[in-house]
């Protein structure tokens, strides 16, 4: 049970006047009035007592009444603050949680921020360490070339091991390398440089004389680095020692012109052999003949005009002595080939007037594709009438197995580059197994019964006499396309 | 029924033909002329005597060719190469395939006509040998198996002696099949038959 504290000095003032009028009622003076009866005067004493008890109970009431009312505003006050105070610390709580939670976020945003800056640092200096790696130990030597300041900006350490020279020396002498250019391709090399500003492309091959005197053949090539705008205003490039290649190279040029050599070698004597045979033929006719005239005059009994018929036969087979010679000449005569400026395109057309009637016969569709206004060819004008020919024959030969209507003949005429002409003969025929592609321009292979083998490695020989070259495809769509290239006519192109 | 013996002239040339043809008939020797292997052996020329010119170098079947497959056939026919400059190898393979020799064009006719000759001779020699050894095999075949013991048994040297206690008959007997060989295969004395008997042990 709970009173209100107001109560409280009611409760007490009331006990204590009650205490007072019980206490005064039982004393002697009231005692004595009581039980006396008289005694009278006795009776403002006891008034007057009892009136005291009255005004100090009252009195204490109202000091006990003020007491309580201060205690319970300043209980109140104080209930008042802590509630304030809570409120205070829970909005502070709240700000605080608030606040916590945006710096997380924030603090997180910069982690990520900061990993993703740390990572690129990472990647940049991988980048850089990776470019390092491969620009320092790379055995070709890379460089870059700055347009503006004309000079080599970046050039790795290779350099040092290839050229023999330090790289700072590019700092001080800016065409240092140069310098160690060997003196026959420094023009050259020179005339790249600046087509190289032009252009921003370099491809070269030059020598270059060490300090100790060694000299290095070096494949130098650069390429364009744009900026924004698309100005070329570096050039990165690669310088590489190929000497080596280059012996290689030298190597097996030569062991091809030693094979070319023995191959037309092993040409002549096969020739040669067959040739003996064609001459000993009408020469041993020519003997026998001879022998049984005189066999027949020594007998005596024959008329010498019977023998007319048998010495007819002497000339005849004399005759055919002189056509064989005469067309060993044709043959031979690639060792001292006649070059003059010929039109290829007459040519061709020269030579399929001649071959047209095995064409008709051979029923081939015939296509000619050749290009205007082509400069005139340097070379053999009957040579190259007859390797025409001989490939035009290999092509109708290669088609006769084909079904009518799919055997087709195409001849191309084109300028390659400024100084080359190039005639393709594509055929529709039996194409070319590999070993048969490998082996096709080789003295008496051939695929075919009655052949000799021997047109295709003449033509050969022809082409490259005339400073050309020959060489056979077989096409994706079945049959073989032929290749020949031959020099242009360069003062008539140019004049 | 003994034909001429004949020189087979085979080479693809027309012009050799025809000369060489020309130069051995004007030299009193038959010839017949073949324009390739194949024309030959499809002729009767393989059986008859006579011997072969041949030229090494034909297209499709080569004289080379054609000297084995005459070999195959035992066909005896001497052959002599004809050849050019450049076809020793070819020659020294024909001669140790068993030709008779080979002569290089262009020839001399007379170096020419002689191996001819000596070729001819030896078919016909040959020829001959091959006659007498089908003779001597015929009477031979007329022999009972006795006469064929007892005979053997001369020719190896033995005494009737001997060959009595050999064969377990009587010397008298002996001499009965002697005397019927000696009969049958023609012989006039023992060394002829005993040449007989080693014309066809060749075989």
């Amino acid at each position: 049970m709970k009173l209100d504290h107001r109560v409280y000095p009611a409760l007490f003032s009331l006990l204590y006047i009650a205490t007072g009028l019980l206490w005064l009622l039982l004393d002697d003076l009231a005692l004595t009035v009581w039980l006396g009866g008289a005694a009278p005067a006795l009776l403002p004493a006891v008034m007057k007592n009892a009136g005291f008890m009255l005004v100090t109970g009252g009195l204490l009431y109202g000091l006990l009444r003020a007491q309580v009312h201060t205690t319970q505003r300043t209980r109140r006050q104080h209930e008042a603050i802590e509630e304030q105070l809570r409120c205070a610390r829970d909005e502070l709580d709240n700000r605080v949680q608030e606040r916590t939670a945006e710096l997380l976020a924030i603090n997180q945003t910069l982690e990520r921020q900061i990993a993703t800056r740390i990572q690129m640092e990472f990647a940049l200096r991988d980048s850089e360490e990776r470019f390092r790696q491969l620009a320092e130990h790379i055995r070709e030597v890379f460089w870059v070339y700055g347009i503006v300041e004309e000079r080599i900006l970046y050039v790795s350490p290779a350099y040092e091991e290839i050229w023999g020279r330090p790289v700072h020396g590019f700092h001080d002498r800016p065409l240092d390398w140069l310098e160690a250019v060997h003196p026959d391709d420094r023009l050259r090399i020179q005339e790249a440089h600046v087509d190289k500003h032009r252009l921003g492309h370099f491809d070269v091959e030059y020598r270059i004389v060490r300090p100790d005197g060694a000299i290095r053949w070096i494949w130098d090539r650069g390429f364009p680095v744009r900026d924004e705008t698309h100005q070329i205003y570096r050039i990165a490039g690669l310088a590489e020692d190929i000497t080596a290649r280059r012996l290689a190279e030298d190597q097996l040029r030569r062991q091809q012109v030693d094979l070319a050599r023995m191959s037309r070698l092993s040409l002549a004597v096969e020739l040669a052999s067959n040739l003996a045979h064609e001459l000993n033929q009408p020469l041993a006719a020519i003997v026998a003949y001879t022998q049984t005239c005189l066999t027949l005059l020594r007998q005596g009994h024959t008329d010498p005009r019977e023998l007319m018929g048998t010495f007819e036969e002497v000339i005849n087979q004399g005759l055919r002595v002189g056509e064989i010679i005469r067309h060993l000449r044709t043959l031979v005569r690639r060792q001292a080939a006649i070059q003059t400026p010929l039109d290829i395109n007459d040519l061709i057309r020269a030579v399929i007037h001649y071959a047209q009637l095995e064409l008709r016969q051979a029923r081939i569709d015939l296509r000619l594709e050749l290009a205007e206004s082509l400069p005139k060819a340097l070379a053999d004008d009957l040579q190259v009438q007859l390797v025409v020919l001989y490939l035009i024959r290999n092509a109708i030969e290669a088609m006769s197995q084909m079904p009518e209507g799919s055997r087709q003949l195409t001849i191309h005429t084109f300028l390659s580059g400024a100084d080359w002409l190039l005639v393709t003969i594509h055929d529709t025929g039996h194409g070319l197994s590999p070993e048969a592609a490998e082996r096709l321009f080789q003295p008496f292979f051939t695929t075919k019964p009655g052949g000799m083998g021997l047109s295709l490695s003449v033509s050969r020989s022809i082409i490259e006499a005339q400073g050309g070259q020959l060489w056979a495809k077989p096409n994706p769509e079945g049959g073989v396309s032929f290749y020949f290239t031959l020099p242009v006519y360069l003062t008539a192109y140019t004049a | 029924m003994n034909p001429t013996p004949t020189v087979f002239l085979t080479d693809d040339d027309p012009a050799i033909r025809d000369a060489v043809g020309l130069l051995l008939r004007a030299n009193g020797l038959a010839v017949e002329t073949f324009a390739s292997a194949v024309d030959f052996l499809e002729s009767d020329a393989v059986q008859r005597p006579g011997c072969l010119l041949l030229d090494v170098r034909m297209p499709g079947m080569s004289g080379l060719d054609l000297q084995k497959r005459l070999q195959e056939m035992s066909c005896r026919t001497p052959i002599i190469f004809m050849t050019g400059h450049g076809d020793v190898p070819m020659a020294i393979r024909a001669m140790k395939a068993g030709a008779f020799d080979f002569v290089e064009k262009p020839f001399q006719a007379q170096a020419l006509l002689d191996r001819l000759h000596e070729a001819l001779a030896l078919d016909a020699q040959e020829r001959r040998r091959q006659a007498r050894r089908n003779e001597v095999a015929a009477r031979m075949a007329l022999l009972s198996p006795r006469e064929r013991e007892v005979m053997e048994r001369v020719v190896a040297g033995q005494y009737n002696k001997v060959i009595a206690a050999d064969l377990g008959i009587s010397i008298s007997t002996v001499e009965i099949h002697r005397k019927r060989v000696m009969e049958k295969l023609q012989a006039a004395s023992l060394s002829e038959m005993i040449q007989m008997l080693a014309l066809v042990g060749d075989e």
